[in-house]
């Protein structure tokens, strides 16, 4: 045996060496057991290493390129990896689309979704309209944007505005690099926009019929009347509050607007708005209709005695048939 | 300026192949580096690099197509055995059907313009 132990271990050593812009991790893998392998080299036959096997450097390049990145798995960089996983993931993206496709009725998902792609561009530019409505006036998301108070400059704004998309979306794909990711970035803006927008929206929506004094006011037949001993309506009605100290309101807030129930009903604004007691037209002291304390109204007993709160109130005159009269 | 058309030489060749070939030699028996080598050589693939041959087991070995197992020698160093396993053996059923399709294409190619073989 003319090798020495020695000679191998610089072998290896200087092959090593140029390898070193590897990872040292990958550089370990590739020169593991190269030494092992070079001692069965060198217990073959005779002859120096070098002689047999060339300079370290080129045994390495060789090496490299036999093992090396362009092998299927070899030991790879990150960057690689990320490809590879990256790759991984398109494909399995792929899959599923050809695989939806048939449930739509079209080979892909993808082919379907571009079809839909006009509409997403209309939908886009109402969005749009939507944000300039809500970042200029600082208004709340509702259904229409409002530019100014006024409906035509809205509308105009909105048909700017989707106008402007659909030409973006016909343009896109020949944009460069920057101007497109400048329209995903803006597209981004107006997705979570939209979500955040309609969530509040449904929120207010369902919160509307649940609670505030105003569902109180509608779903009560009718607020309670309040009375003085004397039977005069209250101008000044007393404030209820709840156990938890929180005012009731009764009757509902706008005292110049005339509400209707569902079944037709006029909602009365009383005692939410004093002034507008139902007998107002009643002649000052004596309601008709209202418990009297007076033993002698000019209405039946009957009226007085069990006084309707709910309807309007009847006119004196009711009575008078009720009444025995000479006609009969 | 540097051609990029060249020569079909066994060099080139080899490099698609050498995969192949490897597993190909390790299906009958076992072996260690330079025995794979050796048998290589024997078989007709004279001009296969030593480092080639090395690099092509470590990077076969890595992708999970080999295993390896360890033999103490009493004349020698130790020996590193490699061997195929199930997805070598995968491997090398599918690149050789590969590679059958591919030569005969090639022949016929060939054969159906005169060359003799």
């Amino acid at each position: 045996m003319t090798v020495t132990g020695q000679e191998i271990t610089a072998y290896v050593e200087r092959v090593r060496a140029a390898l070193a812009d590897l990872p040292p991790q990958t550089r370990d893998e590739l020169t593991e057991d190269l030494s092992e392998h070079l001692a069965e080299v060198a217990a073959e036959a005779d002859g120096s290493l070098v002689d047999r096997l060339g300079e370290p450097e080129a045994y390495a390049a060789e090496l490299r390129a036999a093992a090396g990145a362009t092998g299927p798995a070899s030991a790879r960089s990150l960057d690689q990896r990320a490809a590879t996983l990256l790759a991984g993931a398109r494909a399995r993206l792929r899959a599923t689309d050809r695989r939806i496709g048939p449930v739509l009725g079209y080979a892909s998902a993808s082919e379907y979704l571009r079809l839909l792609r006009p509409a997403w561009w209309v939908l886009r530019g109402y969005l749009a309209a939507m944000l300039i409505t809500v970042v200029t006036t600082g208004g709340s998301f509702g259904l229409l944007p409002r530019l100014g108070g006024s409906t035509l400059a809205a509308l105009l704004l909105l048909a700017v505005c989707v106008v402007a998309s659909v030409w973006l979306g016909r343009r896109t794909p020949q944009l460069s690099r920057w101007p497109r990711l400048a329209v995903g970035a803006g597209t981004g803006v107006l997705v979570v926009f939209a979500l955040a927008g309609f969530v509040s929206l449904d929120d207010e929506q369902r919160n509307w019929t649940g609670g505030g004094h105003e569902a109180i006011a509608v779903q009560q037949p009718h607020p309670p009347d309040f009375y003085d001993s004397q039977g005069r309506p209250l101008l000044n009605p007393p404030r209820l509050f709840d156990q938890d100290g929180n005012p009731i309101w009764l009757g509902h807030p706008a005292c110049d607007e005339v509400l209707y129930r569902s079944d037709g009903q006029p909602v009365r604004p009383y005692p939410y708005c004093p002034e507008q007691t139902p007998f107002r037209s009643a002649p000052q002291g004596s309601a008709p209709g209202a418990p009297a304390a007076d033993p002698t109204p000019s209405g039946t007993p009957t009226a007085s005695a069990s006084p309707d709160p709910s309807g309007p109130v009847p006119p004196p005159t009711e009575s008078v048939p009720a009444s025995p009269g000479p006609t009969s | 300026m540097r051609s990029s058309v060249r020569c079909v030489d066994t060099t080139q060749l080899l490099k698609g192949v050498l995969d192949l070939a490897v597993l190909a030699v390790l299906r009958e028996e076992d072996g260690y580096g330079y025995d794979i080598l050796r048998r290589l050589r024997e078989a007709g693939l004279e001009e296969v690099g030593d480092a080639s041959v090395y690099g092509t087991l470590r990077r076969l070995f890595a992708a999970g197509l080999l295993t390896t197992y360890v033999v103490p020698s009493e004349s020698g160093p130790h020996r590193k055995y490699y061997s195929l396993n199930a997805a070598g053996r995968d491997q090398l059923t599918r690149s050789g059907k590969l590679w059958r399709s591919f030569a005969t294409t090639m022949d016929a190619l060939l054969d159906d313009r005169g060359m003799a073989a």
